[in-house]
């Protein structure tokens, strides 16, 4: 079976991201951290949602699967209940995981399935050119909201801290060693984990540039404990303060498949009926 | 006393006095005696009060629908009377459950009424008063002298996790028997009849929503996601508690949306998988449904039709929902519509409909309705073991080393019938991207407009086989018939009942098992040599059927009986109306 190598992840397609792009950078951390992980290509399965981050389905060899706009992590929460031996990663962007799919971001989390979610988060609707998203700033000023943007931005990661998530994270797209490691963490975590990725969008997105992340990203300090999830969630309320990290983990919660119990010993795919006895099932209606 | 090969009988009570349970008791004690079984229910969609019924229909031959005539009415509120003077002649029986009653009071009322208060049996027996349900089949096997050992069983099978339950029902039970006999006896009410006994009882008394579960249990179904909805969340019940005896996850999800698409993962995992709803949440699955198709993820689908638009009758039956299914999902793509009419078809398209997918690598349509998804009827027991084979799926869809080679593999390579081979993540050297958007042959996404027009005709290459596996329209009545009523789905099993009257040797019935893709060819060879007058006889408001044969047919001369106010049809309207032209004002002519 095949090793996941650089050379065998590598899609014959090449990124239509534009110049500059966060997207390249995640698509490389995300490639280190599974070839570091020494899986085989068979033993992962990346679920995409619609969106520039979603077009990564093309971009990269693997068992894939392009989902609908929001609607991925359903799939993903299928694909691990019918073999939870396969590592699944979910790819989204911040307006499909955080809007149109919410709904499903916190079920996820309630149910603390075994998926690993990278969010990567540009704080707008770029491949429909620009409108602004579930996380762009009050005031923005886009195509959609011309007299600026009178939402406040979601607080996803609270959401998903105070609903079950048992790993949560935020990285950048400009600190490559740290996502590695953090998608490393991810996909290694037993339960839903959260990577928000924050990422320039220089098409779309001048005010959150480079310099800007540069200036408003900091690391969570030496002393942060993960496990705290009220610290996690009070360090969460200022929305203006990026602090990059492991923001919460939670080492006592099982993953749901882990609690299913036809699930305990082989993954659903190996125990396809060859033969279906129906006695069982009828003894109600004799 | 007379033996009789018939009975219908109808306990009408409050949401939450038991009327359900009783009537499936009922139903069941009736099926162990030999006898062929219907049980319909009513209820409003509600918890606590509101009108509640449950009509069971036994004969040696037939009973495939509930008929309108009771021989034994059991109302456990006097009002309730009024609900059902249509139901009552002279010959019916009518038990109160009250202490005393005054025929004054209903004039109209031309049936012989008694008062038995159930309630008191129930508690001098040291029951719960709610016992009262199961007073009211002592009273019932005593008035039809059916085998009170055979209603014991049931019974005691029923409460089989209570044992103290058990024993006082039992009590109850016999205790209501006796007192009726005590009536009989001192000439105060008069029994219907001994009800025959064929002493053979090798049938299985079940809803559609659990035939449905059995086929597709039988095909290996593995998977099933769902959020509650009347009238399917009957089968999202029976898979969850099988969940203790076969490999089958059942995921109750947040939403349709999820359902769907938490199905639609588990297919591409390579697991047969399956979602259902009513038309509402169908709704709601229907760009899922589109994805399905592009994609060619196997998958099943139950549409369980209630009374629209909206939320609009929750709890009542209705066939409206055809056309929606027939367009549901954006572009155009290839999908089965199977309509099952009676409980077995039921449980033999649940297995059909789990291979075709999977086979054909499309969406496949179980369209059915409240009416046969939650009425119990009776079907031959099915040979209990099946064995199941994968199909189109690559080494049989067992995981490890393919034996292909690096980049030999593609997941949506060009064939002549449509089909390609399927890979699933485990499997080495086959790696695929199941795509929602247009794509090649890999997976990869494209906007090529030779591709595109290749990948479009590839899965539509898929209907030439896919067509000669489809059950075909069925023919029932005389050959030179002067009227021919045509039906799909549960139709047949009130249009069957209309055959067994003297008249049946001047119509005939049609049955649409299979709507889309429409048997264009079977359905006119059908009509071929015929001179009668066409009707087709459908639930809803605007001819959808109708209008989908003339679209799909040369038969264009067709008249409609419709009924879209939430009830079923009764076999004995369609009989006046083909006998005198006269029909129920409930129903609509066209």
């Amino acid at each position: 079976m095949n090793e996941i190598t650089l050379a065998n992840l590598l899609s014959p397609v090449q990124p239509t991201w534009c110049p500059g792009c966060g997207n390249f950078s995640i698509l490389t951390a995300l490639k280190q951290a599974l070839v570091e992980l020494n899986l085989k290509m068979d033993e992962v399965v990346i679920v995409f949602g619609i969106g520039c981050s979603g077009n990564t389905a093309d971009f990269i060899k693997c068992y894939g699967f392009h989902a609908l706009h929001g609607r991925g992590l359903a799939n993903a929460v299928g694909i691990k209940l019918a073999n939870h031996r396969q590592k699944v990663i979910m790819i989204g962007g911040d307006g499909d995981l955080y809007g149109e799919g919410l709904n499903h971001m916190v079920a996820a989390c309630r149910g603390n399935h075994d998926i690993t979610t990278l969010v990567f988060n540009n704080h707008r609707y770029s491949l429909t050119t620009g409108q602004t998203s579930p996380t762009s700033a009050k005031g923005t000023v886009a195509k959609s909201t011309p007299q600026g943007l009178i939402e406040d931005p979601i607080g996803a990661l609270s959401i998903a801290i105070s609903n079950g998530a048992g790993f949560v994270a935020r990285a950048y797209a400009g600190k490559l060693k740290q996502m590695v490691e953090l998608i490393k963490a991810g996909i290694l975590y037993e339960g839903f984990s959260l990577i928000d990725v924050q990422q320039p969008c220089p098409t779309f997105n001048k005010e959150q540039d480079y310099a800007w992340y540069q200036q408003n990203v900091m690391d969570l300090s030496a002393e942060y404990d993960p496990s705290n999830q009220g610290q996690a969630l009070v360090e969460l309320l200022d929305k203006d303060k990026l602090s990059l990290g492991v923001l919460y983990r939670n080492d006592q919660r099982l993953a749901y498949h882990q609690e299913v119990d036809v699930l305990k010993e082989k993954s659903l795919i190996e125990q396809f009926p060859q033969t279906v006895d129906l006695s069982k099932a009828i003894a109600e209606f004799v | 006393m007379s033996e009789i090969e018939e009975l219908n009988w109808k306990i009408s009570a409050k949401a939450g006095e038991g009327v359900m349970s009783s009537a499936k008791l009922f139903a069941k004690a009736c099926k162990r005696q030999g006898l062929a079984v219907f049980n319909y229910y009513e209820y409003p969609s509600l918890i606590k009060g509101g009108l509640q019924s449950g009509q069971v229909r036994a004969a040696l031959l037939g009973a495939t629908c509930q008929r309108r005539h009771l021989d034994l009415l059991i109302v456990f509120h006097e009002k309730f009377i009024n609900d059902h003077l249509s139901e009552l002649n002279e010959n019916s029986l009518v038990i109160v459950n009250a202490n005393n009653f005054d025929p004054s009071k209903y004039p109209e009322l031309k049936s012989q009424v008694v008062a038995v208060n159930l309630t008191k049996i129930a508690r001098d027996q040291g029951a719960n008063p709610l016992a009262a349900n199961i007073a009211a089949l002592g009273l019932s096997a005593r008035v039809f002298a059916m085998d009170l050992q055979i209603m014991g069983r049931v019974v005691v099978e029923e409460f089989a996790k209570n044992k103290e339950a058990a024993t006082k029902n039992l009590l109850v039970l016999k205790a209501a028997f006796e007192l009726t006999d005590e009536l009989i006896k001192q000439g105060k009410l008069t029994g219907q009849g001994n009800l025959i006994s064929t002493g053979v009882d090798e049938q299985l008394l079940l809803t559609g929503n659990e035939a449905i579960g059995l086929g597709a249990l039988s095909a290996g179904l593995q998977f099933y996601s769902a959020y509650p909805m009347t009238p399917a969340t009957g089968l999202l019940h029976f898979l969850a508690a099988e969940q203790n005896n076969y490999p089958i996850v059942v995921k109750h999800a947040e939403d349709e949306i999820a359902a769907i698409n938490h199905a639609l993962g588990a297919s591409f995992a390579g697991v047969r998988a399956m979602t259902g709803s009513s038309g509402g949440g169908f709704a709601l699955m229907v760009e899922s449904l589109s994805f399905a198709g592009v994609a060619e993820i196997p998958l099943v689908v139950l549409e369980a039709v209630r009374q629209g638009p909206a939320t609009g009758l929750p709890t009542w039956t209705s066939q409206g929902d055809l056309n929606f299914i027939l367009g549901a999902g954006h572009g155009d793509f290839l999908r089965v519509v199977l309509t099952p009419g009676s409980v077995e078809e039921h449980f033999v398209f649940g297995k059909l409909a789990v291979e075709l997918a999977e086979k054909y690598q499309l969406p496949v349509l179980i369209m059915s309705d409240k009416y046969i998804l939650e009425s119990h009827q009776t079907m031959p027991k099915m040979i209990l073991t099946n064995n199941n084979q994968r199909f189109a799926m690559l080494n049989d869809g067992r995981l490890g080393e393919s034996g292909l080679g690096d980049g030999e593999y593609l997941r949506y390579k060009a064939s002549e019938d449509g089909v390609s081979v399927r890979s699933i993540p485990g499997q080495g050297n086959a790696l695929q991207l199941t795509n929602s958007y247009e794509h090649d042959q890999y997976g990869f996404a494209t906007e090529d407009a030779v591709e595109t027009k290749k990948a479009v005709d590839k899965r539509a290459a898929k209907l030439l086989a896919l067509q000669k596996e489809l059950p075909k329209p069925l023919y029932f009545g005389a050959t030179n018939p002067e009227q021919i009523l045509i039906s799909f789905g549960s139709t047949i099993n009130v249009l069957r009942e209309v055959l067994l009257s003297p008249i049946s040797s001047q119509i005939a019935v049609i049955h649409l098992p299979c709507v889309y893709p429409f048997p264009t060819q079977e359905f006119e060879a059908l009509l071929a040599d015929k001179i009668a007058e066409l009707f087709v006889v459908e639930g809803d408001a605007t001819g959808q059927l109708a209008g989908l044969i003339q679209r799909e047919t040369k038969i264009k001369d067709l008249r409609l009986i419709l009924r879209y106010d939430g009830r079923p049809f009764y076999s004995e309207d369609l009989l006046e109306f083909l006998q005198s032209g006269q029909l129920n004002q409930q129903y609509k002519l066209l």
